[in-house]
């Protein structure tokens, strides 16, 4: 491939992994042996670096970004580098600054007189209702996003490219559908393993374009799903999922397996039971 | 890089002459080359890629004595093509996720000090790092960064006009003046923590 051929585009999606990894490792490559590209790469992540200290990235992107750049102290240590210089230039060009609103605001409220308990009192009682309110909402709130964030992550691990990469065989495990084995027998994960691949056996004579994999803890309501899997033949017809099942609950676990035809219509279901312990 | 006790001493010197005869240039790449393999293991997800850079150059160590003498092309695709082996052999060890707290706070939150005195290091090494450069540099960094978001574009692209460069020049200018006045701040702040 020749080298105009690294846009602005793509080295953002490089950056932010969301190439495939062919391309990738190309990429890599040029960035190691050709001097030019390396410095591009490198403005390249400049740039999406002060796109994210902007805070103008997508919540998708600012996520990827997040695991990339910012996950351990030293590398916040070195985005917190890049932003002094950032801010000591706004500051010198006379641009407004984002203020510490938390210490502005207590400064001012200890500096007001007139703010009695008489009146303190009710508000405080007030806050504190308002807090219990924001409390049980945000708890909600929590719950979504954290479901969210699970079903986001699963789907990532199921990607045909996540897949092709390989899983080591220690962290995998086969299952069998329900009502071929007895419940004596049900696979038990153990949470401290990451990352598990399940690969769950396709009895049924129908074959699928694709299946989807609907996850649900027993006696819970939600439940996450990975659609477009493929079956593939391995000592049996066999459809692969990956589950990162350090971010579920233990507990009991059933997984329904449905074949999804062409037209998007759903066919046949298996189910699967497995138990997730700490 | 004697991390390893297994290593002779004499791998060093076989990995320098790989890279270059100029002992001083081979040395320079050596540099380069731990930085930029760093940085790719942080393009994985890698937990920890300082030590993962230092696993590739033990490896490479290792065998140079043997892969030297018959490996065509750049020794930099050997050590990616290690570098790579690794990734695939630590797969446990990448990121998988990012901590849903974090995804909330804003990048202010993220990049903040964690102690009032680090907060003062790091401001008296941004001090002490501008006023060694020079006066063009410091007023270039000052204007490329006047404005943000949107309002940037338009910024930029006039003064690169009023530079009588194009914006990519700009873009590689202000590149190098901002990575060695980073690389100054940490040394400053790297000595400071020494002389704590």
């Amino acid at each position: 491939m020749k080298k105009e051929t690294l846009s602005d585009a793509l080295l953002r999606a490089f950056l932010l992994g969301e190439i495939d990894h062919e391309e990738r490792e190309r990429i890599e490559g040029l960035f190691l042996t050709d001097s030019q590209e390396r410095e591009r790469i490198l403005i390249a992540e400049q740039d999406l670096i002060d796109e994210y200290l902007e805070d103008g990235l997508t919540p998708e992107d600012k996520q990827r970004f997040i695991a990339l750049y910012a996950q351990t102290t030293e590398q916040r240590r070195k985005l917190g580098i890049t932003k002094s210089i950032k801010d000591w230039a706004i500051r010198e060009a006379g641009l407004p600054q984002p203020t510490s609103t938390k210490v502005s605001l207590w400064t001012r409220l200890r500096a007001r007189p007139w703010l009695k308990p008489v009146v303190v009192i009710p508000i405080a009682v007030a806050a504190m209702v308002a807090i219990v309110i924001a409390i049980v909402w945000v708890n909600s709130r929590e719950r979504n996003r954290r479901h969210l964030a699970i079903e986001q992550e699963l789907v990532q691990l199921n990607t045909p490219a996540s897949l092709r990469e390989s899983f080591a065989g220690k962290d995998s495990a086969d299952l069998t559908p329900g009502a071929h084995r007895g419940a004596e027998q049900q696979t038990e994960i153990k949470k401290s393993g990451g990352i598990r691949e399940l690969r769950l056996l396709w009895v049924q004579q129908e074959r699928y374009p694709s299946y989807e994999a609907e996850i649900k803890r027993v006696g819970h309501d939600e439940s996450l799903t990975s659609p477009k899997l493929q079956g593939e033949n391995d000592r049996g017809y066999r459809v692969r999922l990956r589950l990162p099942v350090h971010l579920l609950d233990p507990g009991q676990y059933q997984i329904r397996l449905s074949g999804i035809n062409a037209d998007g219509s759903s066919g046949l279901v298996e189910e699967y039971l497995f138990t997730l312990s700490e | 890089m004697a991390r390893d006790k297994a290593i002779p001493p004499e791998s060093f010197e076989e990995l320098l002459a790989w890279f270059n005869p100029d002992r001083e240039l081979a040395a320079a790449m050596y540099v380069q080359l731990r930085n930029d393999l760093t940085r790719i293991f942080i393009w994985r997800g890698c937990l920890d890629p300082e030590g993962m850079t230092d696993d590739v150059f033990d490896r490479v160590a290792r065998k140079v004595a043997t892969v030297r003498p018959t490996y065509e092309g750049d020794p930099r695709r050997y050590f990616h093509a290690v570098a790579n082996k690794l990734i695939l052999e630590s797969l446990k060890k990448l990121k998988m996720h990012v901590s849903l707290d974090d995804v909330e706070l804003s990048p202010q939150q993220i990049t903040e000090n964690a102690t009032q005195a680090e907060a003062i290091a790091s401001e008296e090494c941004l001090q002490s790092c501008l006023q060694k450069l020079d006066n063009d540099k410091r007023q270039l960094i000052k204007a490329y960064y006047a404005k943000q978001k949107q309002a940037k574009i338009d910024h930029r692209s006039k003064l690169a006009d009023d530079l009588g460069i194009k914006l990519p020049a700009l873009r590689v200018r202000l590149f190098r003046i901002r990575e060695s006045l980073e690389q100054c701040i940490e040394r400053c702040l790297k000595n400071k923590a020494h002389n704590r």
